[in-house]
């Protein structure tokens, strides 16, 4: 590892050196990532610009929508008191992060540009239709995050832009959100399979309004189940329809076979996380 | 590459060191301060040997440039006994025989001291998700989760 440190102290300073060096430089933000790969020489930037001076990068704010900045690290998803209720699956997706060191440090941010399709925290965000800001030479950005997110360790990010924040609307009426992750072990170890699960019921609490099924390492990127979605939406939140969504999330995913599991396996775990996700949403109606 | 002054606060102490930018806190606090209490194993943020607390939060020394602790507080194993006194997480891990060859263990106790500081009646289960990020090739973690619990009730007396 060989490179110029940069601290920027404002997020224009932090923007202009982006835009300055271009392909040569890489944000640093907890560095559980980036660090690892440059010391196994994956990658090797010129210029390295650690983001923990930029002040409000790291700010959650809640009005109508919540805005995560992109600094904002698990550890504080996990202790956001206002995340308890409708966004307890975003806790639960922040919480299961690596081991406690790693959640310390590592942020929101990382993990989207990571665009690794194991990442724990961008289903959850994925379910909740997010949006993320980029801002670069050529000013701000916003995209949907399905949009951002490309391929394996790639996202729609353009060289020296910084990712400032992740949006999406705060959940109303009668709304849950629920993840759960299967790993060989239950604390630090990735994704074998992850399901982050959004369901809205009607008024009456009878049907089911939106669903939304976002899945992790099943594919090329975190993926949405639409088709499982669609047959969960306008119907009545039966134990058989949500089988019956687990089977076309099942049908549907395109998972790989690697040391963790095979795809086979994979499969069978979305056929049967995805139900137990949309119980456990239901659940949490009552 | 050329190098940094930078003053780092450790245990309390100022240390100015001559540095490159790349070199991890680990690096600099074992080779150029000779603390070498706070371990060096897989350097990929896996086994937790190398824990310390920057501003009071455990983190994996191996993976933080040193450029990055500025003007921040370190806190690593030979900071943690006060006036000659073990802290009571250390007292702990001798009266329940929680230490075999030792490497794991200042990664252990720091690991321990920041989460106890939040939450001292921690139960075992959450003491046990809470070491997910230390490992131990050698006690089998009973006498080490034991250790933290009866910390835990003695910070909690403490205070
Ligand atoms: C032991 C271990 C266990 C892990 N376990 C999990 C797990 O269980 N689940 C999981 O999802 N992940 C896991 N990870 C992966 C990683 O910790 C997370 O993805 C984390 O969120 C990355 O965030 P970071 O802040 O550390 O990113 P960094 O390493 O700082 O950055 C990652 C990448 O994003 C870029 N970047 C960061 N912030 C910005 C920004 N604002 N704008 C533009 N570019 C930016 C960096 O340049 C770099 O390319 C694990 C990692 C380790 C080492
Ligand atoms: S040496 Fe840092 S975690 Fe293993
Ligand atoms: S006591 Fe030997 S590694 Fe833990």
């Amino acid at each position: 590892m060989s490179f110029q440190y940069h601290e920027p102290v404002s997020l224009a300073e932090a923007v202009d050196l982006g835009a300055r060096f271009g392909a040569d430089g890489r944000f640093l933000a907890g560095g559980t990532d980036l660090i690892i790969q440059m010391r196994r020489g994956k990658v090797a930037p010129r210029h390295v610009l650690s983001l923990h001076r930029v002040p409000g990068l790291d700010a959650i704010e809640l009005n109508g929508s919540v805005r995560l900045g992109a600094l904002v690290t698990h550890r504080a998803i996990e202790r956001c008191a206002s995340f308890q209720g409708r966004l307890r699956g975003l806790v639960e997706g922040a919480e299961v992060v690596g081991g406690h060191q790693i959640r310390n440090v590592g942020t929101v941010g990382g993990n989207i540009i990571n665009a690794s399709p194991a990442a724990d925290v961008v289903p959850v965000l994925l379910a909740l239709d997010a949006t993320i800001t980029c801002v670069g030479a050529d000013g701000e950005r916003t995209l949907t995050l399905e949009e951002f997110l490309l391929e394996p360790g790639r996202t729609a990010r353009r060289p020296g832009e910084l990712l400032t924040a992740v949006r999406f609307a705060v959940p109303q009426g009668r709304t849950a959100t629920a993840f759960l992750k299967a790993g060989r072990r239950r604390a630090m170890e990735i994704s074998v399979v992850c399901v982050a699960a959004r369901l809205t019921l009607d008024a009456t609490g009878e049907r089911c309004v939106e669903a939304r099924i976002a899945l992790g390492a099943v594919a090329p990127t975190t993926w949405r189940a639409r088709e499982a979605e669609r047959l969960l939406e306008g119907r009545p939140l039966t134990p058989e329809a949500m089988r019956e969504a687990g089977r076309a999330a099942a049908a549907g995913c395109r998972p790989i076979g690697d040391v963790r599991a095979s795809a086979r396996y994979r499969r069978l775990l979305v056929e049967t996380l995805v139900p137990r996700a949309l119980a456990r949403c239901r659940k949490r109606f009552e | 590459m050329s190098k940094v002054a930078l003053e780092l606060c450790i245990n309390g102490e100022r240390h100015e060191v001559l540095t490159e930018p790349h070199r991890t806190l680990l690096d600099v606090l074992r080779v150029d301060l000779g603390l070498t209490g706070t371990k060096e194993n897989c350097l990929e943020a896996e086994c937790g040997v190398c824990t310390v607390l920057l501003d009071g939060r455990a983190v994996n020394s191996c993976i933080v440039l040193a450029v990055q602790c500025r003007g921040r507080a370190v806190l690593t194993i030979e900071g943690v006994a006060e006036h000659g006194a073990l802290h009571p997480i250390q007292q702990a891990f001798i009266d329940h025989g929680a230490v075999q060859c030792g490497y794991c263990i200042p990664g252990m106790i720091l690991s321990a001291k920041a989460f106890l500081e939040e939450r001292p009646g921690a139960t075992e289960a959450e003491v046990r998700e809470m070491l997910a990020g230390n490992l131990c090739r050698c006690t089998g973690y009973q006498k080490i989760a034991d250790a933290v619990v009866a910390a835990g009730r003695a910070v909690a007396a403490g205070r």
